[in-house]
């Protein structure tokens, strides 16, 4: 090794030994200072041979642009060190929680009525309207329950007048006769919305409560195809397959008419929510009465027809576990944000 | 209604049936079954015991010491309190470790220093009856030492049935009815029952006028020899299992034959009805006292059942406490008849009185019934009492005809409306054991209705459907696709508003959705002086001072308010809604219904040092104006409302509408000050509240403005602030077109950010600070440009009486 080399060398060594800047300066000085060893090689050039003086200087430079360049390099090492150093030692609390963010909410009878919708304007079903202040005609007469029938007393009418010409609507089934005088058949139409009726409040039971009418017209509709649509429906609210099945339920606009019962979304051996049946009886349904078709000026020897009334607010009750039907139109705003 | 299966068994071989399994055919087959329950259950565990002896208790003067043995090896020592207890008897004994009705346990005891290891059982303590005057004394050949349920045959399930889901089943108010259903599902055949009529004497039939088209039939038989006392053990037990309470014999026959056959009757004492039967309605309001002891308001067209002039029971819903069955006499009438169903059922209905008896005559009993349940009643009387005499013949009046009919029925209708292949066999085969006779026929058949199912259960086709659907069960229905053209529905434009209303309110309004009542308590608008507006009222609220249908959404949301704040310093509440307002013109009498949007926002007042910007009024607007932006529609004008609303802070109210006089699409305002307390916001809830209502048929019929693309500008445009000082009645409005006057269509993004008032500018005076930019599309701007904006502005606000601030 010469002497340059082993200059070199040493003096790389010496910057690798660098920890801090300060010691870096320090080879710096050392080296190539105004009385560094590289200073040293350039003076003691003008004592040398002429023939030697050449590669003496270009020598001397070698090793002093090597050294700098050794520096240079380890001066950005020990800045990168530091700053990674600096950065490591900055403790963050990961359990910090996020800065409030302010949100609005959309009530839960609302987003159950869009998913609804949705699902039934997807299979072609129109949706409809119907005023919660209904006329007697439309609430019963048109839908078979003449005056004096025993099912009128099943339904705990709000009336708007002493002669009963207007009542708050018992159910969404009024908007069945709208329909058929709306529409030409055949058609489908649901008709999502508030009704009413006239009973003492508890954890259950509710004056206001939010239904669904749902109602096919066509030719030769069967019972078949009401179970296949109520599976359907299911499919959609539950997402998935649910076993459902039909037993006999009386409603004079329908005939045959049924209560569907589906198996319990949430237990396999009956919970609280089935009442230990494995079942829930989820919405009443059946095929609409020629009389009722009649009354909306459809000729029920062409057309037939099925119908259904989805209890919303039960089905949002089911959705979220909510166990008071009260909290729906209280308006609490503790229960509001939770949506 | 609750149904005995041993009662039901009496008419259909239920042999190797599971209760459960009968409970889950009807459920699937005919009606809802709600529960099912054993009869008595504790009776499986009191027993039989044999009096050994009786001696005087050593202490005690009415108290007995008996020996009974139970069928273990050494008889217990029981003290009985009872007269009647005497040795050689057989008795219901509870052991130590029975329980009881009540939740009593029987314990070993000392009774006045004596022990007791059980207890012999009164009729009552085993909620079997009322009778408590003794221990009851079982029939001696009962087996000593098996449970009493055994020996006496009272082992019995109870099913509760929905009556609801029987509403348009008269037959089933009776068990032989639901029987007959049970025979059809199970195909079993009905047992016999003896159901012709008795014979009787010579003597002429009772005197019965029938003077009211309501009573279609009544039909009454004289009974002599009757004796009291209790009916036979049987039919109390089968009694109580289906609910009712014991009474006396022939109430208790009464209650039976109804129960059995789904027939009303009522049994009056001869010598209550001197003058013979008038049925007719009351021709004037009267009082008439129930045999519950109710005195009752009758009206001209109640149905009464009159004997000489006096009414003595209410047809078909109750007798009369005066004509009670008497423990006297040995002569009883016997009435069977059949009622109109809409005329019971509006008396009951009116009088609140719902009986046995009202509840099935509304459902239109079939008029061959009655002189087959009379003939029961007979049957069953002097079975029980071999010494009853008939001595007359039987009264039998009113203008009724059989209701069987006929229906025609394809087999093509019913594997159509069911989506099911059935043969015709198997159709005519379910039709058949339902009772429904076919003739024969290739396809199509002419279906006899027996009475009893005719009177307005099956009347047409489609209920014949129902009867082959439900017997063959709907389960096994193969599941059918709807198949049909589907186009898209038509395009429903208000949901489609409500829809964007919604989502943007809930985002970037921030705001919580409220869904509330359609009814508003007379307190809280009575607070908002609204009480005088008329109302669409409902007159049987679920409470006093509730029969308000709104007439606007707004109301609601200021009720809960106050709870609102209590939760929220910055309260944000809206709602979309229906509000009624009473339109006597319309037609038909339905009231004008209205589409709304309500919104209403709280927070505490802005510190005096906030922005000027910072009240509830102006960030509401915001609201409001950038979601008419979002619903594209065009801009309203906004002016002070000169008829502000009751609830509305006067001078701080103001009215958007489309056009300068198109009627209003939003009302904006402050809330009034002492609403605003008078709503609670008061102390600790005092608070900054705006609100606002937006007629939805408004928005809905607005001229769109499609909100379009403008491009991005290619030269930069110059940012700069002005401030203008000016007098305090000067709108900002003026100030804004004046800048953009100035501008000549350059300047953009004009912004107000400030606006102050303070001693420098002088009394009356106020300074508005706004950013803009101005910008063109042409070229590229330069100071110069800015100088000239800013001299024609001075000069336009100079001659406004304003002036331009030069810093």
């Amino acid at each position: 090794m010469t002497d340059l080399e082993q200059i070199l060398s040493e003096a790389r060594a010496k910057v690798a030994a660098a920890t801090q800047a300060e010691s870096l300066r320090a080879v710096d000085r050392e080296y190539l200072g105004k009385e560094g060893v590289v200073a040293g090689l350039l003076a003691a050039i003008p004592t040398l041979e002429p023939s030697e003086r050449r590669a003496a200087g270009q020598g001397a430079n070698e090793v002093k642009t090597a050294v700098l360049e050794a520096i240079e390099e380890r001066k950005s090492a020990l800045a990168r060190e530091a700053l990674s150093a600096q950065l490591s030692g900055e403790g963050f609390d990961p359990t910090l929680p996020g800065a409030a963010q302010r949100r609005g909410s959309l009530h839960p009878i609302t987003q159950v009525t869009r998913e609804l919708e949705d699902l039934f304007t997807s299979m072609g079903y129109s949706v409809l309207d119907g005023p919660e202040v209904e006329l007697d005609h439309y609430n019963f007469e048109a839908l078979n329950i003449p005056v004096d029938h025993p099912a009128r007393d099943s339904q705990d009418t709000f009336f708007c007048d002493p002669e009963g010409h207007l009542v708050m609507r018992t159910h969404t089934s009024p908007v069945q006769v709208r329909a058929m005088e709306q529409l030409e058949p055949p058609f489908r139409a649901v008709a999502p919305g508030k009704v009413f009726r006239q009973e003492t409040t508890d954890a259950s039971h509710e004056h206001t409560f939010h239904q669904m009418e749902g109602l096919v017209v066509g030719k030769d509709i069967s019972v078949g195809h009401l179970i296949g649509a109520m599976k359907t429906l299911l499919r959609g609210i539950f997402g998935r397959d649910l076993d459902v099945r039909l037993r006999p339920g009386y409603f004079p606009f329908v005939e045959p008419g049924f209560e569907l019962d589906a198996r319990c979304p949430f237990c396999e051996k009956g919970c609280s929510v089935c009442k230990r049946t494995t079942w829930i009886e989820l919405l009443p349904c059946g095929l609409v009465h020629p009389n009722v078709l009649r009354m909306g000026g459809i000729d029920p020897d062409e057309w037939s027809g099925f119908a259904f009334g989805l209890g919303l607010s039960r089905l949002v009750m089911l959705r979220y576990g909510i166990d008071d039907v009260r909290h729906l139109l209280g308006g609490d705003l503790r229960f509001l944000e939770q949506f | 209604m609750l149904v005995s299966i041993k009662w039901l068994g009496r008419h259909v071989d239920l042999e190797g049936l599971k209760p459960e399994q009968i409970c889950e055919d009807l459920t699937l087959s005919t009606c809802e079954v709600e529960g099912l329950e054993p009869f008595a259950p504790h009776m499986a565990s009191v027993r039989v015991g044999e009096v050994l002896s009786r001696e005087p208790h050593p202490d005690a003067d009415k108290l007995s010491l008996c020996q009974v043995a139970v069928g273990e090896e050494e008889p217990l020592q029981i003290v009985c309190g009872a007269p009647n207890v005497d040795a050689g008897q057989k008795v219901a004994v509870a052991v130590v470790g029975t329980r009881l009705p009540g939740d009593f346990k029987i314990k070993k005891s000392k009774i006045r220093g004596v022990e007791s290891r059980g207890m012999i059982c009164s009729v009552r303590e085993l909620e079997l009856g009322d009778e408590h005057d003794g221990i009851w004394v079982l029939p001696p050949d009962a087996q000593v030492g098996t449970s009493v349920a055994e020996a006496l045959d009272m082992e019995d399930w109870v099913i509760e049935i929905d009556n609801k889901s029987l509403t348009h089943r008269p037959d089933l108010w009776g068990v032989r009815g639901l029987a007959a259903e049970l025979g059809a599902i199970y195909d079993r055949p009905l047992k016999p029952l003896d159901l012709t009529l008795p014979e009787v004497g010579a003597d002429p039939a009772f005197d019965v006028r029938i003077e009211t088209p309501a009573c279609s039939r009544y039909m009454g038989l004289v009974l002599d020899n009757v004796q009291g006392g209790p009916s036979p053990a049987w039919m109390r037990h089968l009694l109580l299992a289906a609910g009712q309470r014991p009474i006396d014999g022939l109430v208790d026959l009464s209650n039976f034959v109804m129960l059995d056959l789904g027939q009303p009757n009522h049994v009056f004492d001869l010598a209550e009805v001197p003058g013979g039967i008038v049925v007719r309605e009351a021709s004037e309001a009267c009082k008439f006292t129930t045999l519950d002891g109710e005195e009752r308001a009758l009206q001209a067209g109640d149905m009464l059942v009159c004997s000489a002039e006096q009414p003595v029971a209410l047809a078909g819903i109750m007798g009369g406490l005066d004509s009670r069955v008497g423990e006297t006499g040995s002569r009883r009438l016997l009435e069977v008849a059949t009622f109109h169903p809409a005329t019971v059922r509006r008396t009951s209905s009116r009088l609140g009185l719902r009986t046995d008896s009202s509840a099935r005559f509304e459902k239109h009993l079939d008029p061959t019934l009655p002189s087959k349940a009379l003939a029961h009643f007979a049957h069953l009387l002097t079975q029980w009492q071999p010494d009853v005499r008939l001595p007359a013949a039987i009264s039998d009046c009113g203008d009724w005809t059989d209701p069987a009919m006929e229906i025609e029925l394809s087999g093509d209708h019913v594997r159509r409306a069911l989506g099911v292949d059935l043969t015709d066999d198997a159709i005519r085969s379910i039709l058949e054991r339902l009772g429904l006779g076919c003739t024969e026929g290739e396809g199509t058949w002419t279906v006899a209705i027996p009475s009893a199912r005719a009177t307005k259960d099956l009347t047409i086709a489609q209920d014949l459907v129902e009867e082959v659907g439900r017997i063959h069960r709907y389960g096994n229905v193969p599941e059918a696709a709807l198949i049909a053209d589907v186009v898209p529905p038509p395009v429903d434009a208000r949901r489609n508003l409500v829809r964007r209303v919604q989502d943007r309110l809930a985002g970037s309004g921030q705001m919580h959705e409220v869904l509330s009542y359609s009814f508003q308590s007379d307190d809280l608008l009575e607070t908002l002086g609204w009480t005088t507006e008329p109302h669409v009222e409902v007159i049987n609220p679920v409470a006093a001072g509730m029969s308000r249908v709104r007439r606007a959404v707004l109301p609601s949301l200021l009720g809960l308010l106050a709870e609102g704040r209590r939760q929220s310093g910055d309260l944000r509440l809206f709602e979309v809604g229906k509000a009624y307002v009473p339109n006597p013109d319309a037609e038909d009498g339905q009231p004008t219904e209205r589409h709304e949007l309500a919104l209403a926002w709280a927070k505490p007042a802005a510190a005096a040092d906030a922005a000027f910007d910072d009240s509830r009024l102006l960030h509401l607007r915001g609201a409001l104006q950038d979601l008419f932006a979002h619903l594209e529609i065009e801009a309203p004008t906004w002016t002070l409302d000169d008829q502000p609303p009751s609830w509305a802070h006067p001078a701080r109210a103001l009215v958007a509408r489309l056009g300068d006089s198109g009627p209003p699409l939003a009302r904006l305002a402050d809330l009034h000050p002492e609403v605003a307390v008078a709503l609670g916001l008061e102390g600790e809830l005092a608070c900054d509240v705006a609100v606002a209502e937006v007629s939805l048929d408004q928005a809905l019929g607005a001229p769109q403005e499609a909100s379009g693309y403008r491009p991005i500008p290619r030269f930069p445009g110059v940012k700069l602030d002005v401030a203008v000082l000016t007098a305090e009645e000067t709108h900002a409005g003026d100030v804004q077109a004046l800048i953009e006057k100035a501008g000549k269509g350059l300047v953009r993004d004009l912004e107000l950010f400030d606006l102050y008032r303070g001693e420098s500018l002088g009394e009356g005076r106020k300074s508005l600070a706004y950013h803009l930019q101005l910008q063109s599309d042409k070229r590229t701007l330069s100071d110069k440009d800015c100088a000239k904006f800013l001299d024609r502005l001075e000069r336009g606000l100079g001659e406004s009486g304003a002036e331009l601030r030069r810093s």
